[in-house]
């Protein structure tokens, strides 16, 4: 099973490109073949990952306003975890750790657990300006 | 034995483990130079592999240290201090990850509380390894790691579940017409 870990990497990576084009083409929730998110849909509140597809896929289509628009935190905080956990899975296939990496250490950490749950609780309040944090 | 090394930001390798031991008797590589080979979790830095400390008299004739423990704490002077006992006792190059980054991607997902969990377990076992607490960063971790997959799992399911039924119900309004 040496190339276990790099079939099952690439695999996911091919699943994520198909899913991406299928966005890129068909547009988010058009067709009600996504889910959407579970959670605005049975309690009516946004989550922090709500806007996250609408964003993606105005981003695809060169909208940045629009984007930052859907999801303010998730498309600057997304790109960032998202290029992290890749490098993190490249050392994880090839067993061997990168001598350099971005150790957050604890202040970053909490500083971001307060920004995701803040986001969260702040694009629920229904006044101005906490308004624009929720998806349009 | 194949050993890599760092140093000035780029990679050097592979060594065996008696090039390597050269190198750093000659001082090419110093004790702050970060080294790894397979099956270290993560680098270290050279002067904490206990494999790499052997004095340069052992390396030319290995058979000559049979004792090897209390020969070397003995011998070597410049061996880092013996902390006093850690509740946990960390194997060579053990890291304990935070999952952080990966918390974060399930979160912003998956649009599940128990992604939120997973992030604030992650922020934890950095406090907890900062502040030296291994055993309960350990646990923070494997909680971090759960949560995350908890959330990655569900949120799968979720929209398979999703998924299925709409295009299930997609074909049956077809079929009428």
């Amino acid at each position: 099973m040496r190339h276990g870990r790099w079939a099952l990497l690439v695999a996911v990576i091919l699943l994520c490109g198909v899913a991406a084009f299928w966005l890129y083409q068909r547009g988010p929730a058009l067709d009600g073949m996504t889910a959407g998110c579970v959670f605005q849909k049975t309690t009516g509140l946004h989550c922090p990952g709500c806007g996250m597809t609408r964003a993606t896929y105005a981003l695809m289509h060169g909208d940045v306003g629009a984007a930052f628009r859907f999801n303010p935190v998730g498309l600057v905080l997304f790109p960032v975890a998202l290029a992290l956990t890749g490098l993190e899975a490249v050392a994880w296939a090839r067993r061997k750790p990168w001598p350099v990496r971005l150790v957050p250490g604890p202040r970053i950490a909490w500083a971001l657990v307060f920004l995701v749950v803040g986001f969260w609780i702040l694009r629920n309040l229904p006044w101005w300006p906490f308004t624009l944090l929720a998806p349009p | 034995m194949n050993w890599f090394y760092a140093k000035n930001g780029s990679q050097q390798g592979p060594l065996s483990t008696d090039e390597i031991k050269n190198r750093i008797a000659m001082g090419e590589i110093g004790p702050s130079d970060l080294a790894w080979r397979e099956g270290m979790s993560d680098w270290m830095p050279v002067g904490q592999i206990s494999e790499l400390k052997a004095a340069p008299a052992a390396s030319a004739s290995p058979e000559a240290t049979p004792s090897f423990p209390t020969a070397s704490s003995a011998a070597s002077p410049y061996q880092a201090p013996s902390a006093a006992p850690s509740p946990v006792q960390m194997a060579p190059g053990q890291v304990i990850p935070s999952y952080l980054w990966q918390s974060i991607v399930v979160t912003l997902f998956c649009c599940l509380p128990a992604g939120i969990a997973s992030i604030v377990y992650a922020a934890k076992v950095e406090g907890l390894k900062a502040s030296g607490n291994f055993a309960a960063a350990k646990e923070a971790s494997d909680n971090a790691k759960k949560w995350a997959i908890i959330s990655l799992v569900l949120g799968l399911v979720i929209n398979l579940i999703v998924f299925a039924v709409s295009f299930t119900g997609a074909l049956q309004g077809v079929q009428p017409q």
